[in-house]
């Protein structure tokens, strides 16, 4: 990676690329978001579709808890992967089994297990900060460029194995967001899906968490979605608008975290809401996307 | 020796909490036979085809005897479509019809056999509609377009016909019997629509309370008149 660092700094400093190349950490941020925009950007469409926006909030709010509990168990915080890979599978699949053997509505157990997470997370951020300064565990909640590392770059590879499983699952999953009794008929194994997508969704937020921070993550998998129905008429344009939502924001918000000085996950979330207005402006006065066409 | 039915109820019994929605249903349903489920409202027919699927628990049993393919075809009453998910009539029936993710595009093959179930069902104009623009009777065509292809053995309708206009109830009835007289197609239907009983079926099943009779279409539709008359 040292190599490609050094040849687009030496474009940088050519002019043949912006100033900004010349530092690794940019580039790596940089690829980080090109990494991060198609794989949250793409699955956002299904968490939306499968209205599955608070669960993910409430995984986003795990990944702390997971951050946590990884931190008092003695990971690195370089690396807190274990900690929050481990913690949000096990809320995530944990409230997927709940949900399947309750008769309570689907936001109730999750606001649930959402106090609950949070409660043993911050219990433990007191045990975490007697080892860790806070802006160090701040920057994994709020995300921040300075401490993406190669070894996050190459994790962010996990996510092309989440779109390999998804687009294979994907017309499944589909037909099961728009009627459960329908896709069973069709012999789709809607457990198997549920829990499978839930597995992929979380993998998904925990690569993408030193970027973007455990506190926003959940905005990258939700408001992408909602800015491409404002614009979309298919599917196929759904899944376009949402990607490139992602995309834009994300490497607007980068540049605009490095020419700020402000938290990367803040002003990528931030460029995000800014589109999704834009696109609600673009979607009425065009007609397109959420509006009803007869 | 006489044909087997192809599907045997025996007893069966469907119980949420502490309600019983059916209670010891009993019949048979003719090989190659459209069979009409009717009653009032809360009966449990819709319930009962949610069993006959398989997709709630229940008491007694279901045998199924096949001679054929072996697919089961449903069209549900119910299909609330999310008014903003941009999902159009041509991607629903391409979901079960290609493996390439919708989401990437309807590849030509697939695109050309459901416009072909589209023009079937008199939508052909209406493929690139999202589903939420459609009325309730063009989804339900739409969705019917999804059940007769592949051709089922069994197809299992939900008053299809609910939000229909004459015409198009029409060319429903002619379909059902076209898919019949070519595939051989058993239909469980369930109607509110008296008249469509008498015109299609070969036998009714009337559910009261949760209990069943089953026998000719005059008969049953009559017994459920009276019923009804008495109960006002």
């Amino acid at each position: 990676m040292d190599a490609l660092y050094a040849w687009l700094a030496e474009l940088a400093k050519r002019g043949s690329l912006p100033k900004v190349f010349e530092y690794p950490f940019i580039t790596r941020g940089i690829l980080a978001v090109l990494l991060i925009a198609p794989l949250l950007g793409g699955i956002s469409h299904l968490v939306v579709a499968r209205r599955m926006a608070f669960f993910s909030t409430a995984l986003g709010q795990a990944a702390l808890t997971g951050l946590t509990v990884g931190l008092v168990l003695g990971e690195p915080i370089s690396a807190p992967y274990g900690g929050i890979g481990g913690f949000c599978l096990l809320s995530g699949v944990a409230m997927v089994w709940v949900k399947r053997r309750s008769r309570l509505p689907p936001d109730t157990l999750i606001g649930v297990f959402l106090a609950l997470t949070l409660g043993l997370g911050i219990c433990l951020l007191v045990a975490a900060t007697r080892r860790f300064n806070i802006h160090q565990i701040e920057s994994v909640m709020f995300g921040s460029l300075l401490t993406v590392t190669d070894l996050d770059l190459l994790l962010l590879l996990v996510g092309v194995v989440v779109w390999v499983v998804l687009a294979r699952f994907y017309n499944a999953l589909l037909l099961d967001s728009l009627h459960r009794p329908l896709a069973r008929v069709a012999g789709v194994d809607d457990t198997l899906l549920e829990y499978l997508f839930v597995v992929l969704l979380t993998c998904a937020i925990v690569v993408s968490l030193k970027v973007i921070g455990a506190l926003l993550v959940e905005a990258l998998v939700v408001v992408p979605a909602a800015a491409g129905r404002n614009l979309a008429r298919s599917t196929r344009g759904y899944l376009a608008w949402s990607v490139t939502a992602a995309l834009i924001s994300g490497v607007a918000g980068m540049f605009v975290s490095t020419l700020w000085s402000v938290p990367t996950g803040g002003a990528v979330v931030l460029c995000l809401a800014a589109l999704f207005f834009v696109t609600v402006a673009v979607g009425a006065a065009t007609g397109r996307g959420a509006s009803t066409e007869r | 020796m006489d044909e087997p039915p192809l599907l045997e109820v025996q007893g069966l019994g469907v119980r949420v909490e502490n309600l019983t929605l059916l209670d010891g249903v009993t019949f048979q349903v003719a090989r190659g036979s459209v069979h009409l489920v009717v009653g009032a409202n809360g009966a449990g027919k819709s319930t009962l085809l949610a069993a006959l699927l398989g997709q709630v628990a229940f008491t007694g049993s279901v045998q199924r005897h096949w001679q054929k393919s072996g697919k089961v075809a449903y069209v549900p009453q119910a299909f609330a479509v999310d008014s903003t998910l941009p999902v159009t009539a041509l991607e629903l029936l391409a979901l079960t019809r290609q493996r390439l993710p919708v989401c990437f595009g309807v590849r030509a093959a697939t695109r050309q056999r459901s416009t072909a179930l589209l023009d079937r069902v008199g939508l052909t104009a209406l493929a690139d509609r999202r589903l939420s623009a459609l009325s309730g009777g063009e989804l339900r065509r739409v969705l019917f377009a999804n059940a007769i292809d592949p051709e089922p053995e069994l197809l299992l309708l939900d008053e299809p016909g609910a939000g229909m206009d004459a015409d198009s109830l029409r060319h429903l009835d002619q379909e059902i019997l076209d898919l019949r007289a070519r595939a051989g197609t058993t239909v469980v239907m369930v109607s509110h629509d008296a008249e469509q009983a008498r015109r299609l079926g070969d036998a009714v099943t009337l559910l009261e309370r949760g209990r069943a009779r089953t026998g000719p279409p005059a008969e049953m539709l009559a017994a459920r008149g009276a019923s009804g008359a008495a109960a006002s």
